[in-house]
């Protein structure tokens, strides 16, 4: 067992650094931060003068393992945009990009349960039919257009809920929340759907789909013929059994939730660190862009050991393939 | 009663107490420190707080600030500025002659971002506590005009915070803070998140309208801050995008403002390549004027206008659009007239046409890629074959920079407002030494250019200067060394009530704003 997770950890660590070495040789195509950072008066010497105490004049590699040896010490650099620490930059800004994040998540699976249980046992039904019909767009529309229409009919229309922002936030020192304000509450609302409905469609379809599958199971007849409550059956009986894949596929999406961020953030000028990481992209914030993939990759890696440890914890037979191996 | 009744809401909102003004454009200054950055989102936001010696009215004339008045010392040696008494900082620190000094050590400094616009002086020389000379090197009759956006900062309050020079890659106390004599004190800054103005109470100037707090937040998808103007979250966006525009007009509750910006459009070509970059021809036929003119005649900017910029901008003929300093007046645009195109192909050789790379950026200018597309297919009526390539600008500079280009878009904003500025940045032989040409990406060399530019820059009599100016315009448009399309529009997105200024540098000036209540 130890062995296995000390070399499922060695594998991370290699993931990370390749990860690490594949985004340095793609900054050179992302553009020349020195256009970004000087105005169109700026001379030559200002321009050689930075691009010296910036370390951009050295190949890739290096600025790779200067950047490695900083990280390894929890510093992430100078944002080249806002001209301060990275480090600080996105501990500002990851509270907002987390509860976004748990909040579509919260959602996605709670709903996707609730109308996966209700399709799969009114199968037949005029209302399952419609849901199972309309959940095909949330599977098929793209992110961007869903935010936009939402923004459209509840922002603009209907004006009930904000177009734009996170609105106003409480500051707990290390932890900025806009779960505690009304407007941050309705802030929350839009990109929280936007960002959580194709989850939802997903849980909601696999648990309808398991459902369906167990429901035809020999012990659901037996409890039927027994004469039990059929809330006791669907409940206790059926839905406890399509968990665990479920379990399993919740669990994995979280990291794309928050990878996925990047473009609700962006509809919405949400303030998380995806929408930090577009612009980076687009101002060729280097050592935005280097940390925001790191801990995006790191967080991937984190999530693929937890599972594969849980996996590891439920099933004995791969225990016993650590050992042998 | 009907035509009353307009009047009488007028005459109820006219008299609005203070109000709130929330407001968002696409960029957020990167700095607030206002010598370590250089380009028009932080001038912006920036002005509002900060001032200069001198800053620029509704019409763009400049007019006396923190200095009361100027005057040019003895055979043009450089200018005396007198200075504005009983100003102070928004923390209380009075404001004399060793705050210019110091501004002046700072702006100048390697470090900063704005030293070119000091190239010109040799000397600043505090006379008394509210006198100062700026000696430049040769006579500069334009220098006042050229440094309206520099701001003045106090040395007291820099040195207490350490933030003597500007720190452009590392930031600084100054990065996020402020501390000017404007009308407007930064009461919170999140970069990139959202900035609080309030207007302060100690200002020495009486020309402020109502506004007395401002929220700033960057927003960088257009239809998102279009909803937000919509829904009556935001009570001012710029800009509104070209292609939105007609359905903002149209809504209730809000307008559109227009104007035209001070940045003009152009095509640059290759012209001291020995050859194509993306050609299949020997030599380069860009060479030949004749060619570059064909160019001109075959782009139809009339009806890019219409349909790609429905119908927002100005044609333009020269480097700089109308009402900057040094305009030269009646001259006109090369007539749309592909036949005429055809014909000087021919003459110079290329009646077929030729193949070459035909470069833009796709997300530095209004609408560039739909223009380029559009060019790309006017050149290729008159038999050329342009192949048109399309890339975000991080990617775009570096490419022109690095000579891999041959027709390309550019746009041009004089920094200084005057004629004078896209000749010594666009026009003037590359020289890197006199800081010449350094976005003459072409390097195109006129010897006559070259002697004039000096002679345009000391050149005290206005009409003599002038002169040299139409001069230089004329060369521009008979060699056709850059083909200028069209001034680009500003278009502004205001809710109803709120009355204000639109000037050609797109800045947000707070303090010319009415909000009703």
């Amino acid at each position: 067992m130890v062995a296995y997770i000390v070399r499922r950890m060695l594998q991370s660590i290699l993931v990370l650094l390749v990860v690490g070495l594949v985004a340095f040789s793609m900054f050179r195509f992302v553009g020349d931060p020195i256009e970004q950072l000087l105005g169109q008066e700026r001379t030559q010497a200002d321009v050689d003068r930075l691009r010296e105490a910036l370390g951009l004049n050295d190949p890739f590699p290096v600025q790779y393992f200067d950047f490695l040896v900083r990280a390894v010490q929890g510093d992430f650099g100078i944002s080249y945009r806002q001209s301060r620490p990275v480090a600080d930059i996105i501990a500002e800004r990851l509270p907002a990009t987390l509860e976004l994040a748990l909040i579509s998540g919260l959602l996605a699976v709670t709903l996707g349960i609730a109308l996966g249980v209700f399709t799969a046992i009114r199968r037949r039904g005029v209302a399952a039919n419609v849901i199972m019909s309309t959940s095909l767009i949330g599977v098929s529309l793209p992110t961007f257009l869903i935010g936009i229409l939402l923004i459209y009919v509840f922002g603009v229309q209907l004006r009930w809920l904000p177009t734009f922002g996170r609105g106003d936030v409480v500051d707990l020192g290390w932890w900025s929340t806009g779960l505690l304000t009304e407007s941050g509450l309705k802030s929350l609302i839009l990109p929280a759907i936007t960002l959580g409905l194709y989850q939802m469609t997903l849980i909601m379809r696999l648990v309808r789909a398991e459902m369906l599958e167990v429901l035809r199971q020999d012990y659901i007849r037996f409890a039927r013929a027994r004469g039990l409550r059929s809330r006791a059956i669907n409940f206790r009986h059926a839905l406890k059994n399509t968990m665990v894949p479920v379990i399993t596929v919740t669990g994995l999406q979280l990291g794309s939730i928050i990878a996925f961020a990047i473009i609700t953030e962006t509809v919405f000028q949400w303030p998380g660190v995806g929408l930090l990481f577009i612009n980076a992209v687009q101002f060729v914030d280097i050592p935005v862009m280097a940390a925001y993939l790191m801990l995006i990759s790191v967080m991937f890696v984190l999530i693929n050991l937890i599972v594969d440890l849980l996996y590891v914890w439920v099933d004995p037979r791969l225990r016993i393939d650590g050992k042998t191996a | 009663m009907r035509s009353i009744l307009p009047l009488l809401a007028l005459s109820v909102a006219l008299p609005a107490g203070a109000a709130e003004l929330r407001y968002a454009s696409t960029t957020d200054p990167n700095t607030l420190d206002p010598h370590a950055g250089n380009s028009a989102p932080n001038f912006s936001l920036l002005g509002n707080v900060y001032e200069g010696l001198v800053r620029r009215g509704r019409d763009m004339s400049i007019e006396p600030a923190l200095a009361t008045s100027w005057e040019p010392i003895g055979n043009g040696e450089g200018w005396r500025f007198t200075l504005r008494e009983g100003v102070t900082f928004h923390d209380g620190e009075a404001f004399d002659a060793d705050d210019v000094i110091f501004s002046y050590e700072r702006a100048s400094s390697p470090e900063s971002d704005v030293a070119s616009w000091f190239a010109p002086v040799s000397e600043v020389v505090k006379v008394d506590d509210y006198t100062v000379d700026i000696l430049t090197s040769a006579p500069n009759p334009i220098f006042p005009d050229s440094i309206a956006n520099w701001m003045i900062l106090d040395s007291g309050w820099a040195e207490a915070n350490d933030v003597a020079r500007p720190n452009i890659e590392q930031g600084n106390f100054a990065t996020t803070n402020a501390n000017g004599t404007g009308p407007y004190r930064v009461t919170e800054r999140q970069p990139g998140l959202r900035t609080v103005l309030e207007a302060h109470d100690g200002w020495w100037d009486d020309d402020i309208g109502n506004v007395d707090r401002a929220v700033f937040q960057p927003v960088q998808n257009a239809a998102t801050s279009v909803a937000a103007l919509l829904s009556g979250e935001l009570d001012l966006i710029e800009p509104v995008p070209v292609q939105d525009a007609a359905r903002v007009e149209q809504a209730d509750g809000v307008d559109v403002v227009r104007g035209i910006e001070a940045r003009v459009i152009m095509l640059g070509f290759p012209h001291d390549a020995d050859g194509l970059y993306g050609g299949d021809v020997e030599g380069n036929p860009f060479q030949d004027a004749r060619v570059r003119r064909a160019v001109a005649q075959a782009v139809n900017v009339p009806a890019i206008l219409q349909t790609v910029m429905r119908g927002s901008a100005e044609p333009v003929a020269q480097l700089v659009g109308p009402g900057m300093r040094g305009f030269t007046e009646g001259l006109d645009p090369y007539a749309y007239d592909p036949d005429a195109a055809r014909v000087l192909l021919a003459e110079a050789g290329y009646p077929d046409g030729f193949q070459f790379s035909l470069r833009c950026p796709n997300d530095r200018y209004l609408n560039d890629e739909a223009v380029c597309t559009a060019i790309n297919a006017m050149l290729a009526q008159v038999g050329l074959q342009p192949r048109l390539e399309t890339m975000p600008v991080a990617n775009y500079w570096p490419t022109l920079r690095a000579e891999e280009h041959d027709v390309y878009l550019l746009g041009w904003s004089p920094g200084t407002f005057d004629a004078e500025h896209p000749i010594r940045f666009l026009v003037a032989t590359p020289d890197e030494e006199a800081k010449l040409g350094s976005w003459n990406f072409g390097g195109y060399s006129n010897d006559r250019v070259d002697e004039l530019l000096p002679r345009i820059q000391s050149e005290i009599d206005d009409g003599a200067r002038q002169a040299m100016l139409d001069e230089v315009a004329n060369i521009v448009k008979d060699e056709a060394v850059y083909v200028p399309l069209y001034v680009q529009p500003l278009i502004w997105g205001v809710k109803d009530g709120v009355d204000l200024v639109q000037r050609p540098d797109n800045f947000v000036v707070l303090r010319w704003m009415e909000v009703a209540g």
